[in-house]
């Protein structure tokens, strides 16, 4: 059995990428927390996740990773719960039972229905062609590097273009589905889990910030205005200004379509 | 009042029946034969939530009137709702990596074992019952996700190199497990919690289904793991709920396995 540590010295590194996807989760908890992190910010573009200095940390070469003192955690939806459960600052997680399988329910349905889908398409439209501005060679040496087999396979569809165009057409279609489904349960409660801000929002909200840009005939203040407001709402808290503002990639700053102007 | 809508206790089915035993929970049970597609006649009750769930079939729980689907999820949810010892670690970092087990056997175990398990006994078993019936139950499943994994069972799509490539997966995920149980009994820190009640039923059917995989030699902590908890008063009762003779041969389809390849 491990040690109980002292929480206070502990300091907190996150290792992360852009405020997107998986890395902006932990980013976004942090903030809405007020927990001071050390940012190590790892290029993906670069494979910088592939490179030994972050393999010694996380084996598996994902992003983000976090290291709570003698703590490594890898898993990013888990690693928000923690963030929560472990620090003070305002609750991120609702109160009831209930209401917190509902904020994990659909936390899940975001990693593993909506987000491969939608990041199918964000690969062939973003990574895989700014990545292919370098030399076949060196790409193949990088995926070489890779750990995980599937994360091989994942990184030479993207980087190569080899998504068919069944495999992008079905992505296409359950980015749709996973829209309504979640239009219409934001017409049936503000937030995610129910009344409150949570967890929940967070994860979501680092999937779909930039959906009404890159799904504009089906993400729009006509067909989803519930999704549109929920969106809104969550940008205009000081904690996702100040995470967003991270960003240094035009990939990031599509943020920017939430402002309101009226 | 609390309902468990259920089949007979094997894989995703008797993770909340072990739980709800751990916790001495009274409730009533609604079962039906998901190998036999009963799940969708009338009166199996539904909502958003628990007809998108990725592991397709599986158990409901209905607490007054909430639908909780989603097995990880039940188990969470029976430990913090329902009175007794918390099913969840104490300490913070331990919850965590109960929370990352669960996710990781889910996308791993949870896309694995059924289609060895369906391979193996649901093929054999939907071939055997009225075609039309089964033609119909099926061609009326929604959404088309959970549609697709019955059809692929139905249509024999399992080729044997397929289910050699499904063998190949179960390599990782074994190794971790083993790996954490060498270096302690459970999974999630120094207690038996939700991790453990939700990988046991995904690993005690691999001695029979992956027997090359499973077995005393290749991965003797799993084997004294799975002995530890067959030993337990919860793990027992579950099981006494089975209404045939073979419960850990009633398989369904499961989590689709991920589309990035």
């Amino acid at each position: 059995m491990r040690a109980v540590q002292p929480i206070a010295p502990m300091s907190v590194i996150l290792y992360h990428w852009e405020p997107n996807a998986n890395s902006g989760k932990p980013m976004l908890t942090l903030a809405e927390k007020g927990v001071a992190y050390e940012s190590r910010y790892l290029d993906l573009l670069q494979f910088d996740q592939h490179k030994p200095a972050y393999l010694a940390v996380n084996p598996d070469g994902t992003i983000p990773a976090m290291v709570h003192g003698s703590r490594v955690l890898t898993e990013s939806t888990p690693m928000m719960e923690y963030i929560d459960d472990e620090f003070p600052g305002p609750p991120l997680k609702p109160s009831g039972a209930e209401a917190c399988w509902r904020m994990r329910w659909w936390m899940r349905f975001f990693d593993a229905y909506f987000a491969p889908s939608l990041s199918m398409i964000g690969w062939s439209i973003f990574i895989g062609p700014a990545a292919r501005q370098r030399p076949p060679e060196e790409l193949r040496a990088a995926i070489d590097r890779i750990p995980l087999e599937s994360r091989r396979i994942a990184w030479r569809k993207a980087l190569f273009n080899e998504f068919s165009a069944e495999e992008l057409a079905e992505s296409k279609r359950r980015v749709l589905f996973a829209t309504r489904a979640l239009e219409q349960h934001l017409s049936r409660s503000s937030w995610i889990a129910g009344d409150t801000y949570t967890l929940g929002d967070i994860n979501g909200f680092n999937l779909g910030y930039a959906l009404p840009l890159s799904q504009p005939e089906h993400c729009n203040d006509t067909q989803t205005p519930h999704i549109m407001e929920w969106l809104r709402r969550i940008y205009e808290r000081p904690a996702a200004r100040e995470t967003w503002a991270k960003g240094r990639t035009q990939m990031v700053a599509r943020v920017k379509i939430l402002e309101r102007h009226s | 009042m609390l309902e468990l809508y259920t089949s007979e206790p094997n894989t995703f089915f008797l993770k909340p029946l072990i739980a709800l035993a751990e916790k001495h929970a009274a409730f009533a049970t609604h079962y039906f034969d998901a190998a036999s597609l009963e799940q969708f006649a009338d009166g199996v009750p539904r909502d958003l939530e628990s007809s998108l769930q990725l592991e397709r079939e599986g158990p409901l729980l209905v607490h007054d009137g909430t639908l909780i689907s989603s097995s990880f999820f039940m188990l969470e949810y029976i430990s913090q709702a329902l009175p007794g010892a918390s099913l969840m670690p104490v300490d913070a970092y331990d919850a965590y990596r109960a929370r990352a087990w669960g996710q990781f056997l889910g996308a791993h175990l949870g896309s694995i074992v059924p289609v060895l398990g369906a391979a193996k006994y649901l093929f054999a078993h939907l071939a055997a019952l009225d075609p039309a019936m089964v033609e119909r139950r099926i061609a009326a499943i929604e959404p088309i996700e959970r549609r697709a994994g019955w059809l692929a069972v139905r249509d024999g799509t399992y080729s044997p190199s397929y289910l050699q490539a499904v063998r190949e997966r179960l390599r990782a995920p074994l190794a971790r497990v083993e790996a954490t149980l060498n270096g302690g009994p459970w999974l999630a820190g120094p207690a038996f919690s939700v991790a453990d009640i939700d990988a046991y039923p995904m690993l005690r059917v691999l001695p029979d289904l992956a027997p090359a995989a499973v077995n005393a030699q290749s991965t003797p902590r799993i084997c004294e793991y799975l002995g530890r908890i067959a030993m337990r008063d919860s793990v027992r009762e579950a099981l006494r709920t089975a209404r045939t003779a073979h419960p850990e041969r009633q398989f369904v389809p499961g989590i689709e396995a991920s589309r990035w390849g």
